[in-house]
């Protein structure tokens, strides 16, 4: 059996490393296909790397010799076509590879707008989620004395942060009032926003991009804002979003059903027999009658590698996705979150607990019953197994609120006293 | 990418090998060079002794004193460098208090004290196997009492009893000068320490085999002060035996290696590669309360943990793969938890503990990893 897997991203890679698990090279023989680069890298360390506090070869989980040993091939190309019924894969560079399961785990790439002025740009433009973005922003950070970040989300605060290490002053566009309505509270986004201010970054929300300007060599030039506001900078970083990595596949010899995403069921079966889908570029049909799951996170699409491998193995897989949970950290503030905040609809009621002296917060988000649905931690260390596990035993505020220490992970001696905060009910 | 600039260039240059770290490397031999042939001649060349004219000037009985200074002056600094980049970790402040109280008292002004009221100069912050002459029978008769009581016991009774409840960090990174350096001074090389399968397996035999020729020497030395009037011959044995140690280990490899190639190999190669304490105290942990506790699942394998391990631990593996773990190497310093941005690890003492299994074949191809 061939298993041909397109993309070495966390949710391919470690797909192949869960078919090598159970078949030995003589049963299963597996090749990982991707042009961004020869070896899995962790694409959420990028900006360390550009930190200058890993190297490039630090940003790889699996030393090299792991791919001969488990007899992993790889194959540094572009797919251009895919053909489902003679089960083949063209290259970019004229190869054929044929399959007999394969899996595309191609993830996903920067959503853009048509901005004005964009068709003249080229160079100065960045994103942030590719080896090659990596190279480009370094290329450009030597000629950059101010650059400006348009996008509110995970990736563009990343960005904020490697540019101001750099020195780079910063303007930081962000369309919504706070800092990540989608995620945050009113006051923890401003919480956020003020933390990014007091890293000398000048943070302006409810500002949007209308135009970019070029110099006479294509070169980023400037931007201007909706308000009409001209400001001169030599980079621009847009962290937007990312969209799937679908496009390509309207076009090979089998299409296979595309939505947002590569649309597959919950055994991460596209449309195409003996062809899976895993990790970012994927939407995930849970129930014929709600919107597919997308869930471009790094946990979610190391699960999914998993699970697509282990039904590409033929096992009996039918995704039920887990309590949400997902980390990151602002500057110096550390956030985990678990079950649901994103997106609450209006009238939920949350505890919120805030230390006065320091930007450390919970908030607390329960039902009509007052169990609890979700958390949102910010600025210290919380164990997310814990939280997870008070939500699915449907536990009380009341018992959650004492218990509340035994999922703290702070480090010795550095115990947040959980006593000492401000707390109050909030009804979003 | 370093950052911009002239100083940018210095601070990549200088923790990432190149000329300067070199540089700086090349000082520090000749530093420890003169230190400790300063006054002889080797090769017909004449060692000029600068440090003893040095100490002179500045008061110190000899130049070992002001070498004891110079070395605690470099915790002093380097421990308040420390405490300002992990101002927000409690963990690393209270530590970098103890290490820097530790030299600035026990082993600096005590000595120095005892030696001013005419008592032998005694380090209470080094033990055995470490200060291998605290159980030399020749050294030990000149000792008053207390202090013989003190190196035996502490030998003996406190490191395995620490060593169990709280894992090896108790004397590495937080009472040891060794690791004491390292930890401060030595901050900037922490990432340079090698993480290659190579080293790895040079340090399970290396490690060890000092572990061994300590307890070797110890014993033979020992026995042939009991024996030695009757028995010339083992005697001079015994004393060749104890000046290789002395030349190759104690001062070869702890005096001088351990801290010249900070700048290019950085920190803790004397005692990731050849401290018998170290060994001592690994296996000792191996059976302790100590570990390294892993989040499930949280771990987005950026490897900042694997790069700031001073002791070669690849970090990394263990947290990508959901394991907690004690490595008989590690030495507790907290970087990882530090360094991880999503929080994932932990050091606790805690029991039950056994997060791994314990096999003789764990033990002998693995644990030590």
């Amino acid at each position: 059996m061939h298993y041909v897997i397109v993309g070495n991203g966390v949710a391919g890679t470690r797909a192949a490393m869960t078919i090598r698990q159970r078949h030995e090279p003589q049963q299963a023989r597996i090749t990982l296909i991707s042009d961004e680069s020869p070896y899995f890298f962790s694409r959420t360390a990028l900006m360390y790397a550009y930190m200058d506090q890993l190297r490039r070869r630090d940003l790889e989980p699996y030393e090299r010799e792991v791919y001969d040993r488990q007899q992993i091939e790889r194959i540094e190309a572009q797919v251009v076509d895919l053909d489902a019924e003679s089960k083949k894969l063209t290259l970019d560079d004229g190869r054929v590879i044929t399959f007999d399961r394969c899996l595309l785990a191609v993830g996903a790439g920067p959503r853009m707008i048509d901005f004005q002025g964009l068709d003249d740009v080229e160079d100065g433009l960045v994103h942030f989620v590719s080896l090659q973005d990596l190279d480009t922003c370094e290329r450009l950070t030597w000629s950059t004395d101010h650059a400006v970040v348009v996008g509110g989300g995970l990736i563009g605060v990343e960005l904020v942060e490697c540019f101001r290490h750099h020195g780079l002053q910063v303007t930081f566009l962000v369309r919504e009032p706070y800092y990540w309505p989608a995620a945050f509270a009113e006051e923890e986004g401003q919480m956020i926003s003020e933390h990014i201010r007091s890293h000398g970054v000048d943070l302006c929300h409810e500002t949007q991009l209308a135009s970019i300007e070029t110099d006479s060599r294509g070169r980023v030039s400037a931007v201007v804002t909706e308000d009409d506001e001209q400001i001169q900078c030599q980079m621009l970083g847009i962290a937007i979003g990312v969209v799937p990595r679908v496009n390509w596949l309207r076009d090979v010899a089998t299409p296979p059903a595309i939505g947002a995403g590569l649309r597959v069921n919950r055994a991460f079966e596209t449309s195409l027999p003996g062809v899976y889908g895993a990790g970012d570029c994927i939407e995930i049909e849970l129930d014929p009658k709600k919107e597919p799951l997308h869930e471009p996170i790094w946990y979610a699409a190391r699960r999914h590698g998993e699970l697509a491998a282990r039904s590409m193995l033929d096992d009996d897989i039918s995704y039920e996705p887990p309590i949400f949970y997902n980390s990151s950290k602002f500057f110096d503030i550390e956030y985990t979150t678990v079950g649901e905040v994103q997106d609450l609809p209006a009238g939920t009621n949350t505890l919120y607990r805030r230390k006065p002296d320091a930007a450390v917060s919970q908030r607390i988000v329960v039902d009509g019953d007052n169990c609890v649905l979700g958390f949102s931690m910010l600025g210290s260390r919380w164990d997310h197994t814990v939280l997870t596990r008070w939500i699915k035993e449907n536990r009380s505020l009341d018992f959650v609120r004492r218990n509340l220490p035994d999922a703290q992970f702070d480090v010795e001696f550095g115990r947040v006293d959980l006593d000492s905060f401000n707390e109050e009910m909030r009804t979003l | 990418m370093r950052q911009r600039g002239a100083v940018g260039w210095l601070k990549h240059d200088i923790t990432h090998r190149g000329v300067t770290a070199w540089i700086l490397t090349l000082l520090l031999a000749a530093f420890y060079f003169i230190l400790y042939y300063g006054g002889r001649t080797i090769g017909g060349f004449a060692v000029p002794d600068l440090w003893t004219g040095a100490a002179e000037v500045l008061g110190f009985p000899h130049k070992w004193l002001f070498y004891g200074f110079l070395y605690t002056l470099a915790i002093v600094i380097g421990g308040a460098y420390v405490m300002w980049k992990y101002s927000h970790n409690r963990y690393q402040l209270v530590r970098t208090t103890v290490v820097i109280f530790v030299q600035c008292t026990l082993a600096f002004a005590i000595p120095w004290i005892l030696l001013a009221f005419e008592q032998p100069e005694f380090y209470f912050s080094y033990l055995w196997p470490l200060q291998i002459e605290n159980f030399y029978p020749s050294n030990v008769v000149n000792q008053p009492l207390p202090i013989i009581l003190y190196s035996v016991i502490g030998s003996l009774v406190l490191v395995p009893v620490l060593g169990v409840l709280y894992g090896k960090r108790w004397y590495c990174s937080w009472v040891c000068g060794c690791g004491g350096l390292a930890n401060t001074a030595g901050e900037p090389f922490r990432h340079l320490g090698t993480k290659t399968m190579r080293s790895w397996r040079f340090e399970k035999w290396a490690v060890h085999l000092t572990l061994i020729a300590a307890l070797v020497v110890t014993a033979v030395v020992i026995a042939a002060w009991a024996v030695g009037d009757n028995y010339p011959q083992f005697e001079e044995t015994a004393a060749s035996m104890q000046s290789l140690y002395g030349l190759l280990v104690v001062t070869m490899l702890s005096g001088i290696i351990g801290v010249v190639v900070y700048p290019i190999g950085g920190t803790r190669v004397w005692c990731r590669f050849f401290c018998p304490m170290a060994a001592l105290l690994g296996l000792i942990q191996k059976f302790g309360r100590f570990r390294i506790t892993v989040k499930d699942d949280m771990c987005i394998s950026c490897g900042l943990c694997t790069r700031y391990c001073e002791m070669g631990i690849d970090v990394r593996a263990y947290a990508q793969a959901n394991t907690d773990f004690v490595r008989a190497s590690c030495v507790g310093c907290g970087l990882c938890a530090e360094v991880c941005p999503r929080g994932v690890l932990r050091l606790e003492n805690k029991t039950p503990r056994d997060p791994q299994e314990l096999t003789m074949s764990s033990l002998l191809s693995e644990t030590y990893r």
